[in-house]
């Protein structure tokens, strides 16, 4: 027996072979081995020219005889920094396509089981594409054993539609046992794990990706999956014919770099073939701004209405168009929110909740290419923006005074109102008088105006507001007029 | 036609033939406008070859000259049946697709549909002076229209719209073919 070689998988047990001549490979081999002096010499007959034994701490003395009663005992030392290390091969659990994002996700065993705790384990994933299986890009993972099988997971985003042909993945991977003396080295590949393309299934066809949405200035690989008799002529984004790549006898690709907006239909990307014709539609938009300006007032104490400025129009129309919903914090009340993608006026109603005064407000927009937010806290009685008052009437009047009455659409019952009158005068002379008074709920409000001008004709209009935490005049109520009677004679 | 048509039938005819035939017309001339902004907006190609598309009644036929007046009538009915279902479900899809978008390419679109169904309508007032019962709608619509990618619904778009201009043309013509005395 000669040129032993001993290789460990796990650190504990270790396989060593020899040669031996041709003579001397038939019959029983008699192996013995002795770890160290206290221990004693285990001996046992094999057929083969390879034994698994202990790893030693430091050495192990073996010895070995041949077949055939003439050959000799050969004895071998085989010290810990003769023997390699070559982790065993890991096995794919699961690899599983997320086909909408073009995304895999791989799932292996570390095997951790096997190793004391706490040692650092680098695992090579390659990628493969195409028929050919050129690598795509091959990566480095990091992860510490833990002395228990863990499942670990990684995903990787293809840059083109996992439709288009079959992706494999290979794994290996490297222990970095620092106790260890001997040399250490990466493990097999394992077997490669497939997901198969279209254009490996019979009769699957078509552009891919199908019907998508891209955020502007993305780099777009669109490939059109064909039968095998048919002869592809070309391909265009739009209205651009580009240079195919073949990606396998049944799949060609183009790729689009920095994609611009698409209109309102989407860009079409068209595979003509010899008889017939293939497309898909993309649409090319921007995420969502973050919404500025959020805020939130109340006219009536029913509705809370929230406006804010939208930022960029997204591009994304019908089914695909920016949605708006109102998340208020404390309540935990979701309301979705109607918003014109035209007319980009942003209004959304929430109602005002009972003996609730403080609003936590979250404005949430997203659309398929991105998600934003906006946050709002507020005092809904310092946010009172009452409507115009309405039948604003003359209900007193002698030469001097005259008496008011308006009605304001609102549950105000909570707070002191404040209102203004203009009191425009016949010589154009205008005065504006404040008067504030408990809100009432659906009511109407009066005032008395004195000092006038007898036999004068006046023209009176309101305004309202909260008298407490000002926040905004409503608009003026129409206006009044009125003339006072003439002074009594004196 | 009726073998023995009374005077005033006659004259009802030739007064709802001629009505029908300039129905048809400006069906054509709107649909022909229509087809363009289509085109456009969905980014098509004009000149792009659409296969046939799935529950279009084909306007070609085969000895146009032997057929009697009410299958011309029948088969226009049905015809116009299909495209009144045809262009509502472009109509939804465009909703759906662009929502507030190009509200213009909605409201041609709903406007050639308002002229389908006005057709359909004057076609069984024909075939009600027919003495012929109206054929009830269930049953033979189309069928179900199956889920089409994006592409497919702008081909089909296409398609449904140039053969429905094609059908303008042939109801015209069956229209005129029906007016002259028998």
């Amino acid at each position: 027996p000669q040129n032993l070689k001993c290789v460990t998988h796990n650190l504990h047990k270790m396989l060593c072979t020899w040669d031996v001549s041709s003579r001397g490979r038939h019959g029983q081999t008699d192996f013995c081995y002795t770890t160290n002096d206290l221990t004693p010499q285990v001996c046992f007959k094999t057929e083969e020219t390879r034994v698994e034994i202990p790893v030693p701490e430091s050495s192990i003395t073996v010895a070995v005889k041949s077949p055939g009663t003439a050959s000799a005992i050969k004895e071998f030392v085989i010290h810990q920094k003769d023997i390699s290390f070559v982790p065993v091969t890991p096995h794919i659990l699961s690899l599983t396509p997320d086909f909408p994002t073009s995304t895999l996700n791989l799932k292996w065993s570390d095997n951790g089981l096997d190793f004391p705790y706490g040692l650092d384990a680098l695992w090579q994933i390659q990628i493969l594409r195409k028929e050919a299986m050129e690598e795509v890009t091959k990566v480095t993972y990091y992860s510490k054993l833990t002395h228990e099988n863990v499942i670990l997971s990684w995903n990787w985003t293809s840059d083109m539609p996992l439709e288009c042909t079959s992706h494999y993945v290979k794994i290996r991977c490297y222990i970095n046992a620092t106790q260890f003396v001997g040399p250490k080295d990466w493990s097999d590949w394992s077997p490669a794990e497939v997901i198969p393309g279209k254009d490996t299934e019979p009769g699957g066809s078509g552009v891919f990706p199908l019907d998508t949405v891209v955020a502007v200035g993305s780099d777009v690989t669109f490939c059109c999956v064909h039968e095998e008799d048919q002869r592809i002529t070309n391909m265009t984004y739009g209205s651009k014919s580009y240079t195919m790549m073949q990606l396998s006898s049944r799949s060609h690709a183009i790729r689009v770099l920095n994609a611009s907006a698409s209109n309102s239909s989407g860009t079409n990307v068209v595979c003509r073939l010899e008889n017939g014709m293939d497309g898909s539609v993309v649409f090319v938009g921007y995420a969502p701004d973050i919404p500025q300006n959020l805020s939130c007032e109340t006219s009536n104490f029913l509705i809370i209405k929230c406006t804010w400025k939208p930022g960029r129009p997204s591009g994304l129309y019908g089914e695909r168009k920016t949605k708006y919903s109102l998340f208020e914090r404390i309540s935990s009340k979701n309301v979705s929110c109607e918003v014109n993608e035209i007319n980009r006026d942003r209004v959304c109603g929430f109602p005002v909740l009972p003996d609730q005064k403080t609003y936590d407000f979250i404005l949430d927009v997203s659309n398929p290419i991105g998600q934003a937010q906006s946050s709002l806290l507020v005092d809904i009685t310092q946010r009172v923006h009452p409507k115009p008052p309405e039948k604003l009437t003359v209900t007193g009047n002698n030469s001097t005074s005259i008496q008011l009455r308006w009605f304001i659409n609102g549950s105000f019952a909570g707070i002191r109102i404040l209102c203004q009158i203009e009191i425009i005068s016949g010589h154009s002379e205008k005065k504006l008088q404040n008067i504030s008074m408990p809100g009432g709920k659906f009511s109407s409000y009066t005032a008395q105006l004195n000092e006038l001008h007898p036999n004068t004709k006046y023209q009176f209009r309101v305004r309202c507001s909260a008298a407490d935490h000002f926040w905004r005049w409503s608009d003026w109520s129409r206006g009044v007029d009125q003339t006072t009677s003439e002074a009594p004679p004196s | 036609m009726a073998a023995t048509d009374s005077p005033s039938t006659a004259v009802r005819r030739r007064d709802l033939c001629s009505r029908g035939i300039r129905l048809a017309g400006k069906m054509r001339a709107d649909v022909i406008d229509l087809l363009d902004t289509y085109v456009e907006q969905q980014g098509l190609d004009a000149s792009a070859t659409v296969g046939v598309v799935e529950g279009v009644p084909l306007a070609a036929v085969e000895r146009w000259d032997e057929q009697t007046g009410t299958q011309r009538l029948l088969e226009n009915l049905v015809a116009y049946r299909a495209f009144r279902a045809l262009l509502a479900q472009m109509l939804e899809e465009q909703r759906e697709q662009l929502g507030e978008a190009d509200a213009g390419l909605g409201r041609a679109l709903a406007a050639v549909l308002l002229q389908v169904s006005a057709f359909a309508y004057h076609l069984e007032e024909l075939l009600q002076l027919e003495s012929r019962g109206i054929p009830s709608e269930e049953g033979d619509g189309p069928p179900p229209l199956p889920r089409l990618s994006l592409f497919e619904q702008k081909l089909r778009g296409l398609g449904v719209l140039r053969e429905l201009a094609q059908w303008a043309v042939r109801s015209a013509r069956d229209l005129r073919q029906l007016s002259k005395p028998s």
